[in-house]
């Protein structure tokens, strides 16, 4: 009910009437939850439909360059807090002075829209970027970086909109390109560890703009049920790829590798894969593709009909040495992609069992869906139940990235959240004065 | 030692979207023909189906359209399935909806 009225706000309707269902209809019988719409829900929706709610005025904002206060740096941090304008960590105060060295490192005008996001159908300004970089503690030449990932939150298929639901899945930002290393972003040992400034304060940024930008407040609009705390950017280790001839993600994005490039994906959870054995990608594979498949679990209803078909995008990370192995024996990224689609499964009885009983996201079965042509004929090779099935539409499904530890043989996973945080790369454009910039 | 004082702009987007106004409630719901949007999600179907016992028992004239006209409200394709609903109820002579469910 309170995201129902806190959204309902960002939509211009304040006062759109809302009815109430006791308590969740999951944990109700058919009975209870019949029970509960007939005493109360029903009633209430006769009222909402017929009695016109009394007419509501949105408060004005400040205008985006108006002072709002004045104080010392414990001040203006309790002032933020307060209004929640902050994630609870001091800010860096957003004065005038830094906004401008912010918006020196980009071309573009800074009152331009790089469109309106919910669930507050605020504008994603350029002005706004910068106020929130300068916020989360970034340097002023993070910028470009900054605005890239402003556009990919704008992008209708990133579907920024959906950031505040219940799983409370956590983005993850993929960073390409030679930006890697001209703002030292780290891409070895502790990739996705805090510690480094570039990597921590650009994940902190996006958090910040979902809050400040998009509107997404716990309590309000957003209803993660747990959430996360951000991530940090993973950069991808360029000069690993490179020596194995591999393209970058930002290749598998559709832009070139040596690109600058952002990618970003909500994702619902991650798992190492720790202590990866073997001198052939046949001895490697089998483990880093039951890790990748047994990470993924109700989030298959994103690839067979439980909410989408074919939407998940669940991601393998490999330290350096790991990839260096497989394409040691000829492997290409695309020969990983392959493996995993073809070894990365669970049995189609577990497939079922979540989107006909456990979840509740019903398919009927998966032989149903390859019957209406919904789903290839991999889902239903026979009727045993305990067949393995794809946990994706197709090998390019998977997003394979190379970072992290560059001797240490671990892997990373991550469960993906399907279309509601879809992956979307932009490129990073540069000023025209960057390399000059980065000298001084 | 003084301490330094800092002025800070308002750190949020501007608001692009401005009030609108709600469509006129309905004096009765006998002879109106009310939409059900659905999301697929948390028994809605168990829900339309006790809603339209109880508002009939009340209103014996009003009529449903079904969820299952419009699909699922919370897919991929669901910015245009939205988009779409203005004209799909002028086609189909809907006065009210209900849309559910929320979380």
């Amino acid at each position: 009910m309170g995201q129902a009225a806190a959204t309902s706000v960002g939509l211009g309707m304040p006062n759109l009437p809302v009815a109430m269902i006791p308590g969740h209809p999951g944990v109700q019988s058919p009975e209870e939850l019949r029970a509960n719409v007939v005493a109360v829900t029903a009633w209430q929706v006769m009222e909402n439909l017929l009695n016109q709610p009394d007419v509501q005025e949105m408060e004005d904002d400040p205008g985006s360059r108006d002072i709002v206060f004045r104080g010392t740096f414990e001040e203006v941090n309790d002032y933020f807090f307060e209004r929640e304008w902050s994630d609870g960590l001091p800010i860096v105060p957003p004065t005038m002075e830094k906004i401008k060295e912010f918006l020196s490192y980009t071309d573009r005008d800074p009152n331009e829209v790089l469109g309106v996001v919910l669930p507050a159908s605020r504008a994603v300004s350029i002005w706004a970027v910068a106020v929130n970089g300068v916020m989360a503690g970034c340097k002023p030449e993070y910028m470009p970086v900054l605005v890239a990932l402003a556009e990919a939150m704008a992008d209708p298929e990133y579907g920024v909109e959906h950031s505040g639901n219940t799983p409370g899945a956590e983005t993850l930002i993929v960073l390409n390109g030679p930006i890697i290393k001209d703002l030292k972003f780290n891409y070895e040992q502790g990739a996705l560890r805090d510690g480094f400034k570039p990597n921590t304060s650009v994940g902190r940024f996006w958090r910040l703009a979902l809050r400040n930008i998009a509107g997404f407040l716990p309590h309000k609009t957003d209803k993660g049920s747990f959430g996360n705390t951000f991530r940090v950017v993973l950069a991808e280790n360029e000069d690993a790829l490179a020596k194995i001839g591999w393209p970058s993600n930002a290749a598998d994005m559709g832009f070139e590798t040596g690109d600058n490039t952002v990618t970003v994906s909500r994702m619902t959870s991650g798992n190492v894969i720790v202590s990866v054995t073997g001198a052939t990608p046949e001895e490697i594979m089998p483990y880093l593709a039951d890790s990748v498949a047994s990470c993924t679990r109700w989030e298959i209803i994103f690839t067979v009909g439980g909410i989408t078909y074919g939407t998940l995008r669940p991601a393998l990370v490999l330290t350096p040495i790991l990839a260096q192995t497989l394409a040691r024996a000829g492997w290409s990224k695309d020969d990983v992609k392959q493996y995993l689609y073809k070894h990365a499964r669970m049995t189609a009885r577990r497939v079922e069992t979540y989107t006909e009983t456990w979840a509740d996201f019903p398919i009927i079965s998966l032989k149903h869906q390859v019957n209406l042509g919904k789903l290839p004929k991999d889902f239903a090779e026979s009727d045993d139940p305990k067949r393995m099935v794809p946990i994706v539409l197709d090998p390019d499904d998977f997003m394979v990235l190379v970072s992290g530890d560059p001797l240490r043989t671990n892997a990373y996973t991550f469960a993906h959240n399907g279309y509601l945080g879809f992956p979307t790369a932009k490129k990073i454009v540069l000023p025209a004065d960057w390399a000059e910039r980065l000298k001084k | 030692m003084a301490e330094n004082l800092y002025e800070v702009v308002w750190p949020c987007g501007e608001r692009r979207q401005k009030i609108q106004p709600l469509a006129k409630r309905l004096d009765t719901l006998n002879g109106k023909k009310v939409a059900q949007l659905w999301d697929y999600l948390f028994m809605g179907d168990e829900v339309f189906a006790t809603l339209e016992d109880e508002l009939r028992k009340q209103y014996p004239q009003v009529e449903f359209v079904s969820w299952r006209e419009f699909g699922n409200t919370h897919t991929v394709n669901e910015r245009e399935l939205l988009a779409s609903l203005p004209q799909r109820f002028k086609d189909l002579g809907v006065d009210a909806a209900i849309s559910a469910m929320a979380c």
